[in-house]
């Protein structure tokens, strides 16, 4: 539990190298705006000002990245909700609500949603980090291959949420995203479905992928119109609306806890970062909400969900970097270098050695959550104004932008070809009413989906049993069919319900017209 | 100027050359008796924030000293170095482009396992200081205690101990050798696959495989979540002293050396322009000696061993020769 002497160092720390606050607002603003490039993701913003910071003292350099982490964090989720088109894959659920409440003029509600439960839940993250950040480190090691593939499954039943017409070409969407994702050599050192491409050895890169897909669809429904939004008198920008939204996220205090757990414990894990994590946190806000119908229709609580998960995974990814000195994801990597180019290894022996220094990098992160709320909502205002413009001019410069964000970070013109062959795909899985967001959801999740299939059956040289030796994988299981199996019957009392209430209308009616009919009998 | 270093002097013979020669001068001579005249690019075949990137970021201050030019880093990561390598490759031999990278294996592997479309002869080395050594651990709680209780194991029953590694890796032909020389069917062995070296650690870390082989550096900062059974090297590896030998367990087996990561250039530009090769050598080898550049480096746990030029260049041809006579174990 928390060291109060050491806390006191930590305060102390903070205090006296007030210097390094300055590097705050400038690595939010930072973060949000690459993170808001649609094409960039949270490892590339970091990865560009990581030799930047090299050029500071240490805590400042890590004051700097972590104020950018934050920052991405969030920034993601401006273009998802204002465009349908996420600035980074762990922003992918945020569209889904966020982006149906636009549509009906509520955007500037939709973003206070976000930012909130951004900045609640970042707070909370780190908060709990502060607490438990040894012994959760130690449990984030124990999760084996058996554990994390229950996981990726409970990621797939998202797919049951996403709805579509025809259930058939769901699936079929799914089954072809994974396939996508398995593209590449795979962990036993086996190369698929590379057509001799170099490139594609490491598998196709998720993010010119994901916004070529959403973005050909957005082209689609967004060019027959003049402004994002239709209606006039909707696209006006409005702080007190924001504010509205902000106060909003508030009244769903179950929704920000369930996200912030699942954000906490996917972030903590070594390699799965938080694009899983708000997937798993909609799906599940969704299934076991009352008014789960109006869920992908606008509603607030899918905004939060997925938001809250994204921003607590940064307070899990840090536990894993500061006690083990391994990184939860491709921004934690980032971190760890920052450190060692500053001479400190983080890892079991700095945690015991230097743990004012880890307390006040814990608590530097929540006065950062804290200034985002102002940054972001300065931020939010700016970036709204794009519902004001003619579709006409936002289409081609937000296909410019992607086109030169998936090219500038590496240089290599294998992003903008992903996203123009994903974009063409898109086009034509929209024109079959092949539902898009099956496909981006198996391809985030394909190859995580067969690792971690094939590592547990390794593991257990194929005996099914193995499973009764890995008492968490059995918990993580019990707890999604228990979930699914509520579902379920709340569904079926639910129809029950709705049935017996058809029924006694149906008797009502015939009643009424039996008695209609007797009254007539009587009559003659 | 008062300290004439080599560069001066090698500049104005080259000058007096090229005036004596007039109009005929050749252009590569030209190219030499200017070099280097613009920054030189670094390029590291990995992300951001690896190894060899933080190798080439805490070294280039010192090397950038020795060169009068400022070095960009560039990182062109992906398919196990070969987009970095190809890329080196097809820059012009006048260098400006020079490379940090993990030499060996990954060229070896490219060229063995994946098909790429060049030799390992395409690379010379300037210097490798870094040596990793595959290390055979367990998780700090675990049961077993030597390398030699692991094998005795594995002899009885070759499925009752979980082996973590990387496939395709000299990590994994030197788990495969180990098992050969004590008698142990490999395709018997309960073997789980990792992507990587961080993968493989951490699962060895958390006890989720019973035995890792993974190159031994990454291990340090986990230090006290492991136990070292063997490490794979002939002599006592200095960073890593409590690491006990593999022949100390009793195991006679050959062994691949592990990742060796350093400085090359491409063997056109060595060939072409020999006059650019020695002074990039000669660059690297006073930096690598500079007392300042050691001690900032050892701090990031970063190391600047000089070999030089024809002792790193037989490490590595040798690692790749012996990856060759092995490659049927890594398919």
């Amino acid at each position: 539990m928390i060291d109060i002497s050491a806390f006191q160092d930590a305060l102390g720390i903070m205090f006296s190298s007030v210097g390094s606050w300055g590097w705050i607002v400038p690595g939010l603003i930072v973060g949000l705006v690459f993170s808001a490039i649609p094409g960039i993701s949270i490892t590339m913003a970091m990865a560009i000002v990581l030799p930047m910071s090299l050029y500071m003292d240490f805590f400042s350099a890590i004051v700097f990245l972590t104020s950018v982490y934050t920052g991405a964090g969030f920034g993601g989720s401006v273009p998802a909700i204002l465009m349908n088109i996420p600035g980074s894959p762990s922003s992918f659920a945020t569209t889904f609500d966020g982006y149906a409440m636009s549509k009906k003029g509520e955007h500037n509600e939709a973003l206070g949603y976000a930012l909130f439960a951004s900045t609640i839940c970042g707070i909370g993250g780190y908060l709990l980090l502060l607490l438990v950040v040894e012994p959760l480190a130690d449990i984030v090691l124990r999760i084996g291959p058996v554990e994390m593939f229950a996981v990726a499954l409970w990621g797939m039943l998202l797919l049951g949420s996403l709805g579509s017409t025809y259930i058939s070409r769901g699936l079929l969407a799914a089954a072809f995203g994974i396939l996508l994702g398995t593209i590449g050599m795979n962990t036993a050192g086996f190369t698929r479905g590379t057509m001799g491409i170099p490139v594609l050895l490491d598998g196709i890169s998720p993010i010119p992928a994901m916004i070529g897909l959403l973005a050909a669809g957005q082209l689609l429904s967004l060019a027959g119109r003049d402004y994002i939004i239709e209606a006039e008198g909707s696209r006006e920008v409005s702080v007190r609306r924001i504010l509205k939204g902000c106060w909003g996220t508030l009244k769903f205090p179950g929704v920000l806890l369930r996200g912030s757990i699942i954000g906490i414990v996917i972030g903590a894990v070594p390699g799965v970062g938080s694009s899983i994590g708000n997937l798993i946190a909609y799906a599940e806000t969704k299934r076991t909400a009352k008014d789960s119908a109006t869920f992908g229709k606008g509603n607030p609580k899918g905004v939060v969900a997925a938001e809250s998960a994204v921003a607590s995974a940064e307070g899990g990814s840090m536990a894993t970097m500061l006690a083990l000195g391994i990184p939860g994801g491709g921004a934690t990597a980032i971190l760890i270098a920052a450190f060692m180019m500053h001479n400190i290894v983080p890892g079991p022996s700095f945690i015991e050695t230097q743990k004012p220094m880890v307390y006040a990098i814990i608590l530097n992160n929540i006065v950062q959550a804290i200034v985002l709320l102002a940054v972001g909502i300065g931020f939010i205002y700016v970036a709204s104004n794009i519902v004001k413009v003619r579709t006409r001019y936002v289409l081609p410069a937000i296909l410019v932008i992607a086109t030169l964000g998936t090219y500038a970070v590496t240089g290599e013109t294998a992003g903008p070809i992903t996203l123009f062959v994903f974009a063409l795909l898109g086009f034509a899985l929209q024109r079959y009413q092949y539902p898009v967001a099956a496909v981006v959801v198996g391809i985030l999740l394909g190859r995580m989906l067969e690792t971690e299939f094939l590592r547990s059956y390794q593991l257990s040289g194929g005996n099914p049993l193995y499973i009764f030796e890995r008492p968490g994988a059995l918990a993580i299981i019990g707890v999604m069919l228990l979930s699914l199996g509520m579902t379920a019957w709340g569904k079926r009392k639910q129809n029950r319900a709705e049935a017996e209430e058809e029924a006694a209308m149906l008797r009502l009616q015939q009643e009424d017209a039996a008695g209609r009919a007797g009254s007539h009998a009587t009559k003659t | 100027m008062t300290n004439f270093t080599r560069r001066d002097t090698f500049r104005i013979a080259a000058g007096g050359l090229a005036v004596t020669g007039g109009l005929v001068a050749m252009p590569s001579i030209l190219q030499a008796a200017n070099y280097p005249s613009r920054p030189i690019n670094v390029i590291v075949p990995f992300a951001t924030g690896g190894y060899n990137d933080r190798l080439s970021r805490a070294f280039a201050p010192y090397l950038e000293k020795e060169l009068g030019q400022p070095l960009v880093i560039v990182n062109k990561p992906g398919a196990g170095t070969q987009l970095g390598n190809s890329y080196a490759l097809n820059q012009p031999a006048d260098g400006y482009s020079i490379m940090c990278t993990s030499a060996a294996p990954y060229i070896p592997l490219t060229v063995l396992l994946q098909g790429a479309p060049y030799k390992v002869e395409d690379f010379a080395m300037l210097n490798l200081p870094s040596r990793d050594y595959t290390l055979a651990a367990t998780s700090a709680g675990s049961e077993i205690k030597t390398f030699a209780e692991v094998i005795e194991k594995l002899k009885k029953d070759p499925s009752s101990l979980s082996i973590g590694v990387q496939p395709a890796s000299a990590d994994y032909a030197n788990m495969v050798l180990a098992m050969q020389a004590s008698e142990i069917d490999p395709t018997k062995l309960r073997i789980v696959t990792y992507d990587g070296g961080g993968p493989a650690r951490n699962a060895t870390a958390g006890a989720q495989v019973d035995v890792g082989f993974v190159g031994g550096e990454g291990f340090l900062p986990l230090k006290t979540k492991v136990r070292p059974l063997a490490i794979f090297a002939a002599e006592k590896v200095d960073w890593y002293p409590d690491a006990p030998l593999l022949a100390a367990s009793g195991v006679k087996s050959d062994f691949v050396e592990g990742s060796q990561r350093g400085w090359a250039v491409t063997t056109k530009l060595k060939n072409e322009q020999p006059e650019i090769y020695k002074f990039l050598a000669g660059a690297v080898e006073r930096a690598s000696k500079n007392p300042q550049a050691i001690e900032a480096l050892q701090k990031q746990e970063l190391a600047t061993t000089w070999f030089g030029p024809e002792a790193s260049d037989k490490a590595y041809r040798d690692n790749a020769a012996k990856m060759a006579k092995y490659v049927d174990l890594l398919k």
